[in-house]
């Protein structure tokens, strides 16, 4: 099967199929079988379908074209597996490195890398990543610039699709076991009614699978995704379903609180994320991954990655042109078109103030722009806060949605956008993961709300991947991804499990469980074994045992060529501790010891196999996943997406002594075993800490509380951060937005209703001077001539000789005057 | 060929007038009867203009190819003053006239619980969507005022006897600011009409203009353009089209007026005219306490149409006719626009009245508009590309569409809730999900259609203007960046307060009965509307993209010809002043 044409269909329809669910759910829901139970049959059918696809596409399309390179094809049979060597990217010093990681850390993996390498195909032997890009419609086009419904699939995205749709099958199968309850009416203990009464309402069960379908929809969306900006639009719809998902109980103020917090919090990511769409897109002119020709012209215009890793530079990073040529806007002329030379130059002005440093700085505020968004759909520090408040949700959402999918997406853009982040923005990418893993695990310690202990230590996990991204792990962090989706859905659905067999999320109310439902139990057992890292040094481990190696040897890698930022790699190894101490807590509370309440102890009980099943499953690929001997392992697919210009070393510009070693060195075994023995040592001795405090109960937990009572407490209230938050961001933006009602209320309408009444005043002003002022004098006048005419009237009298004689007098009186006046 | 024009603009815009005259002799008990003859000829009005949007319809069909204007006749009318009964449509026009068609049809079915003097109410409706649809049509500038006054007074009426308790105080607000904004528009027509010279225009101006019809022939052509050139006074026009010529390519406005020309006095008047009806910040307070009183098909018609009057009138008459002007003035255009988004975000969240907060809504997503038309990004260090332009003037036309479904949308749900409980007081809501669950549904919808999710019309008309932004300038692209989280605050918080939670904590309660299919007949269709705009927006595109851009090319064509003369315009300029924003909010926090 050709991958170029066969990829696009079938991942397409495993990302429409549950959309098609959603629409028949919305429309068609309630009337579903019995109260809609048929719905959670349609979506389970749905994602299920979405499954097998993405299964077909991974291990019957992608891996058999596995070293599908179109371009080198006629070129790929010369050249055997011996004779490869990487001259086409690297220094000298780092081929044998390489070398190695193709055939002697990893050898497991020697026939993939093989093949892989064969991509060194022509006479410059660098190697193409294999992709296929493409458009399925335009959303809008404006000139140059165009936004479309595209796809990149490279084996990232396929992989990504097998992970999600398998793990998102799981846990449709567990959910309909799960919300079993809303099939019926349903009351509300935690809603109180104005009338005293517990809140009774109709099942909710259909709606519920709507979400879900929806959720699966979007968030295969952002993975197939071609562009950032279709990115963005399954960002946003990942988000407001995650809102509809947290907000399931709408009728509760606290999830309707946690899930508009979701929401907003995450905007705020956004809005970083915003800012850097508008410099890509106003400075490259694309939004688009790869190379699509979308005018139809034969050959592929260029997209983003290629834009800023040339072939003609050999993949490493180079400021795009657009982005010179913006810093430059006050060099150009009138509209002349500046040449390709002056651009060099332009782009060569490094130094403090020069064209080509504003430039950069362009590149590294879209990648923190970009980043941003990553912060929050990931729950970083600052904006971790609302993941925990997210398990407000049913547990399959906590489970699908906060904590194997979406909060990975963040993670996963980073990973699919690398290849724009400079050294600098990768440091930044780092430390905002140290510093998240670090906060998260801390507080995890002393959470007694199960889920809200998974929550954190899905924010801490999160951290891991970001700081080995940060850190130069692009393999690492990717792979951590998908072993930490498989252990953390299982974790979260055996925490579900008992919420559903003991009615409280409390630990302090649980204890002694494994006896009532050893399912349960003992698949959790293995997710915190594998959360843990558990394994065998050197030999076999569990699925976390390998990324989080991966993970310490890139950041012990990455201290030996940066000591100044050793503590990276220290905090990574603190953590990878706290990580098995509290896991360890978590699961002693709850299944090891005595029952704490004994009345939720009496009832509780093993779920139903719809349940638990799924939980076998998921605990079997917990411990199976990540094992490098498997035909195809996820290493080497994953090796296979590396972006271009990473498997060298780099190194930053505007910080001094910056440098990224390339992933390969990791695998040395200076590196490599000592990171395996420091990851085996901190996680014993979390474990050790663990069985003290709550196994063996040989030091009491609250007696070190009381002691550090300071620490406790801070670590209690979460660092602070919900108050710290309230004081400044929420009550100043409510206290502005009251101040702009009322300017609007009292300054604008103000100075209108004034004018108003001014104008009123100037009419009454009007009105007064006419009557007493114009009438007065008319008025005056008329009673005036009115008065005299009735004087006079009196003169009248009727008698025609006496007229005579006025007049006659008058006459001569007339003449007289005029002779008088005259002379 | 212009015969038929001429029957066909005609018919829509004389159709509802004619309705008017016909229900005056309905007699005055037959109320429903009225009600029904009303929304007949509303929904035949829509149906032509439907017509003219459909592939194959013949002299009728609206060419979206066609980037100038069609459809295009001209009569003389009052020959001394040379104005003529002048239309025509470009894909500028034509989106919004189906929009007020269809809005109107609606909101004529949203009008049945009116029941005070059915008749004088239907007249004046009918009298309203002719005064709308002859302003979006006319091209002689005295025509188009007089359809801009015919309006005003029926809207008057609407608001001030069929309104709420204040609706005195709300319609003469109303009035007034409308009038203001009237007068200062007929001093600049003034003022451009007696600067304007027909001679100066070439014989292709004048053809392009249609002062010469272009379809007589190449001699008639030439002997009418003698016959212009022949008059030793010069030749006035009201010409909207020949005005852009003039504008854009001759310096007839350029004269001196009080030390700046008068194109620039003309632009900020009309712009002041203009941004009245959009509204923006500071000219908007009587947006709020007119939808506040109006009854809920009269918002509809408020919101959905009678703002974009507004903004159609900027991307018609101020850029193309005073494009210097518009340069110049280009930060404080856009300065508007985000002052208006930021104002409006942060004015809605305060609001305790359901009414009000949409109203507020309103002026934050008709910045966007405002935006959109500013961002004049295509100047010399941009070696004069005007793409970004091009996206925001794009996303600016599809706002005012997508909020012409979006917007009415939100008034009907609050008005349909109104209808039941007699209040609009957002803290007294609540429980409406578990009551309404179909309302519930399609109010959210149309709600996070103004939220601005992707998927739903409001979003792409957004993010449009907002990516266009960075090419103007960093600050307010930053600015406009962040609105979004404000949007996402008091919509979701709305949502909260109204649908969710345990229970109803209003007046009523038991009044809260399912929607009827009346109100779902008027709900679904923008429902649909709005996520097939989002989903597929290239359903609008297709029709105004060609001639935005037209518009776009032909003021970034004027910008590169006249660059000598034209001052830097400081848009790389980081550390350029923020204009004006940074002022107001001080003086809101003080």
């Amino acid at each position: 099967m050709d991958p170029v044409t066969t990829l696009p269909v079938l991942l397409g329809i495993a990302w429409l199929v549950p959309l098609a669910s959603f629409t028949l759910i919305l429309l068609f829901g309630p009337r579903m079988g019995k109260h809609g139970q048929g719905a959670g049959m349609l979506a389970t059918a749905a994602i299920g379908t979405s499954a097998v696809l993405s299964l077909i596409a991974l291990f019957f399309v992608w891996v058999p074209a596995y070293d599908w390179a179109p371009e080198h094809h006629a070129a790929h049979a010369e050249h055997g597996a011996a004779e490869h060597h990487d001259a086409g990217h690297g220094e000298a010093g780092h081929d044998d490195a390489h070398d190695k990681d193709a055939h002697g850390a990893d050898e497991h993996q020697a026939e993939e890398h093989k093949t892989e390498e064969h991509k060194t195909a022509d006479e410059h032997h660098d190697w193409r990543k294999p992709y296929v890009a493409g458009e399925w419609y335009t959303l809008g086009q404006f000139g140059k610039l165009r936004i479309g419904i595209s796809y990149y699939i490279d084996s990232l995205t396929v992989t990504m699709f097998a992970m999600i749709t398998f793990i998102a099958t799981m846990i449709h199968f567990y959910a309909n076991g799960y919300m079993h309850d809303e099939l019926h009416e349903i009351t509300d203990h935690e809603v109180t009614l104005s009338n005293g009464h517990h809140l009774h309402r109709p099942g909710r069960f259909h709606r519920f699978f709507q979400y879900l379908s929806l959720f699966c929809f979007s968030m295969l969306g952002i993975v197939i995704a071609g562009n950032i900006a279709m990115v963005f639009v399954f960002w946003e719809l990942v988000g407001i379903c995650s809102y509809f998902l947290i907000g399931f109980y709408i009728e509760r103020k606290s999830a309707s609180n946690a899930a508009n917090k979701a929401f907003i919090v995450n905007r705020v990511g956004d809005f970083g994320m915003i800012i850097g769409l508008m410099i890509l897109i106003a400075t490259l002119g694309t939004f688009s991954f790869g190379d699509i020709d979308t005018d139809g012209d034969g050959t592929a215009e260029p997209g983003i990655f290629s834009l800023v890793r040339t072939e003609a530079n050999n993949y490493a990073l180079v400021v795009p042109d657009g982005m010179v040529r913006a810093a430059a806007a006050s060099e150009i002329a009138a509209g002349v078109e500046p040449s390709a030379e002056q651009i060099a130059a332009w782009r060569a002005e490094t130094g403090p103030g020069g064209i080509g440093r504003t430039a950069y700085w362009l590149l590294i505020v879209a990648g923190l722009g970009i980043f941003c968004g990553c912060v929050g759909k990931s729950a970083q520090f600052p904006l971790h806060v609302w993941l925990p408040d997210a398990m407000e949700g049913p547990t399959p959402v906590s489970a699908l949605v906060h904590s194997a999918t979406m909060v990975a997406a963040g993670v996963y853009l980073v990973g699919r956008f690398y290849p724009v982040f400079t050294p600098e923005t990768l440091l930044v990418i780092a430390v905002i993961g140290c510093i998240t893993l670090f906060i998260a695990a801390t507080i995890a310690i002393v959470a007694v709300d199960i889920k809200r202990v998974l929550a954190y230590s899905t924010v801490s996990q999160l951290g891991y991947m970001m700081l080995a991204l940060g850190v130069g792990g692009w393999s690492a962090g990717m792979f951590h991804l998908i072993t930490h989706a498989f252990f953390k859905s299982l974790l979260f659905m055996c925490s579900g499990s008992v919420i559903h067999a003991v009615h409280t999320n409390d630990m302090t109310k649980m204890g002694g469980l494994r006896h009532k439902m050893p399912f349960t139990a003992y698949t959790m057992l293995a997710g915190c074994l594998a959360i843990m890292g558990a394994g065998i040094p050197f030999m076999i481990g569990l699925s976390g045992y390998y990324s989080k190696d991966a993970i310490l040897a890139q950041a012990l890698s990455f201290k030996a060529s940066n000591p100044q930022w050793g503590f990276l790699f220290y905090v990574a190894a603190a953590g990878a501790a706290i990580t098995a101490f509290y896991m360890f807590r978590l699961w002693f509370m709850t299944f090891a010891g005595k029952p704490r309440d004994h009345h939720a102890y009496d009832h509780a009980h093993e779920s139903p196999k719809i349940m638990y099943y799924p939980l076998i499953v998921l605990a079997v690929l917990a411990v199976v996943v990540a094992w490098p001997f498997w035909p195809v392992s996820i290493v080497a697919l994953l090796e296979q997406a590396r972006p271009e210009g990473f498997h060298e070393t780099v190194n930053g510009v505007l910080v001094s002594n910056l440098t990224h070693p390339a992933e390969h060195i990791s695998h040395e075994p200076n590196f490599h075993i000592q990171a395996t023995w420091v990851a085996t040592f901190v996680g014993l001795s979390g474990l050790g800490l663990a069985i003290v405090f709550y196994g063996l109960s040989l030091l009491n937990p609250a007696e070190v509380a009381r002691q550090f009572k300071p620490v406790y407490t801070f670590l209690w209230n979460k660092w602070y951060f919900d108050e710290l938050y309230d004081y400044i961001f929420v009550r100043p933006v409510l206290f502005v937005a009251n101040r702009v009602a009322e300017f609007d209320k009292v300054v604008i309408d103000g100075i209108i209703d004034s004018l108003a009444m001014l104008t009123r005043m100037v009419a009454r002003l009007d009105d007064l001077s006419d009557r007493y002022l114009v009438d007065g004098f008319v008025n005056g006048l008329a009673a005036w001539t009115y008065a005299t005419g009735s004087k006079l009237r009196s003169a009248e009298t009727g008698r025609i000789r006496q007229y005579v004689m006025f007049i006659v007098v008058g006459t001569v009186a007339m003449f007289v005057l005029i002779s008088l006046y005259i002379s | 060929m212009e015969s038929t024009y001429l029957t066909l603009l005609s018919t829509v815009v004389f159709l509802p007038a004619l309705g008017a005259l016909v229900l005056a002799f309905f007699p005055r008990e037959k109320t429903e009867a009225m009600k029904y003859f009303a929304l007949g000829v509303t929904a035949l009005v829509f149906l032509l203009t439907l017509i003219m949007a459909l592939p194959s319809a013949g002299d009728w069909q609206f060419d979206a190819a066609v980037t100038d204007m069609q459809k295009v006749f001209s009569v003389g009318w009052i020959p001394s003053f040379n104005i003529n009964y002048f239309m025509g449509l470009d894909g500028i026009s034509f989106p919004l006239v189906l929009l007020t068609t269809f809005v109107t049809m609606l909101s004529m079915a949203a009008s049945w619980p009116i029941e005070k003097h059915v008749k004088a109410y239907c007249i004046l409706f009918l009298i309203l969507e002719t005064g709308v649809l002859g302003v979006f049509l006319a091209l002689d500038f005295f025509l188009f005022y007089v359809f801009w006054e015919v309006m005003l007074l029926p809207m008057y009426f609407l608001i001030g006897v069929w309104g709420g308790p204040r609706r005195e105080y709300a319609a003469i607000k109303f009035f007034l600011y409308t009038l203001l904004g009237g007068v200062f528009m007929l001093i600049a027509i003034l003022m451009l009409y007696f600067s304007s010279d027909l001679k100066m225009l070439s014989k292709d101006q004048l053809v392009a203009a249609h002062v010469i019809s272009p379809e007589l022939s190449e001699g008639e052509q030439a002997a009418r353009f003698a016959e212009i050139q022949a008059h030793t006074t010069p030749r006035r026009t009201f010409n909207i089209l020949a005005l852009q010529q003039l504008g854009q390519h001759t310096d007839a406005f350029n004269g001196d007026v009080l030390g700046k020309p008068l194109q620039w006095w003309a632009f900020l008047l009309l712009l002041i005219g203009f941004v009245i009806k959009v509204p923006s910040v500071p000219l908007h307070t009587w947006l709020p306490d007119a939808h506040v009183e109006a009854p809920t098909p009269i918002s509809m018609i408020l919101a959905g149409i009678l703002l974009k009057l507004g903004g159609y009138g900027i991307i018609r008459i101020c850029y193309p006719i005073c494009p210097q002007a518009g340069y110049e003035l280009a930060y404080f255009v856009c300065a508007l626009g985000v002052v208006s988004m930021v104002y409006g975000a942060f004015a809605a969240l305060a609001q305790k009245d359901f009414k009000r907060l949409v109203a507020y809504s309103s002026v934050s997503h008709m910045g966007y508009v405002v935006l959109g038309i500013g961002v004049w990004s295509a100047v010399a260090g941009n070696e004069f590309n005007a793409d970004a332009w091009k996206m925001g003037m794009n996303g600016a036309m599809f706002q005012m569409v997508a909020h012409g479904i979006a917007s009415p949308g939100m008034f009907f749900m609050v008005g349909v809730i109104y209808e039941r409980v007699h209040h609009r007081n957002l803290d007294q809501f609540g429980g409406l999900f578990a009551k309404m669950p179909l309302y519930s549904g399609l109010a959210i919808g149309i709600f996070f259609a103004g939220l601005g999710l992707p998927g739903l019309c409001g979003f792409i008309g957004e993010v449009f203007v907002t990516l266009s932004v960075w090419s103007f300038n960093h600050t307010l692209a930053i600015i406009t960046a962040s609105v979004v989280v404000l949007t996402a605050a008091y919509i979701l918080w709305t949502l909260q307060r109204v649908y969710l939670g345990p229970e109803y904590k209003g007046p009523h309660g038991d009044h809260l009965h399912p929607m009827t299919t009346r109100e779902l007949a008027i709900a679904l269709p923008l429902f649909v509307l709005a996520i097939a705009m989002g989903v597929y927006p290239q359903m609008v595109f297709h029709y105004m993209t060609p001639s935005v851009n037209q518009t776009v090319d032909d003021l970034a064509g004027w910008a590169q010809r006249n660059a000598a003369n034209l001052p830097q315009m400081a848009a790389f300029d980081p550390t350029a002043p923020a204009p004006v924003a940074p002022a107001l909010v001080q003086a809101e926090i003080q």
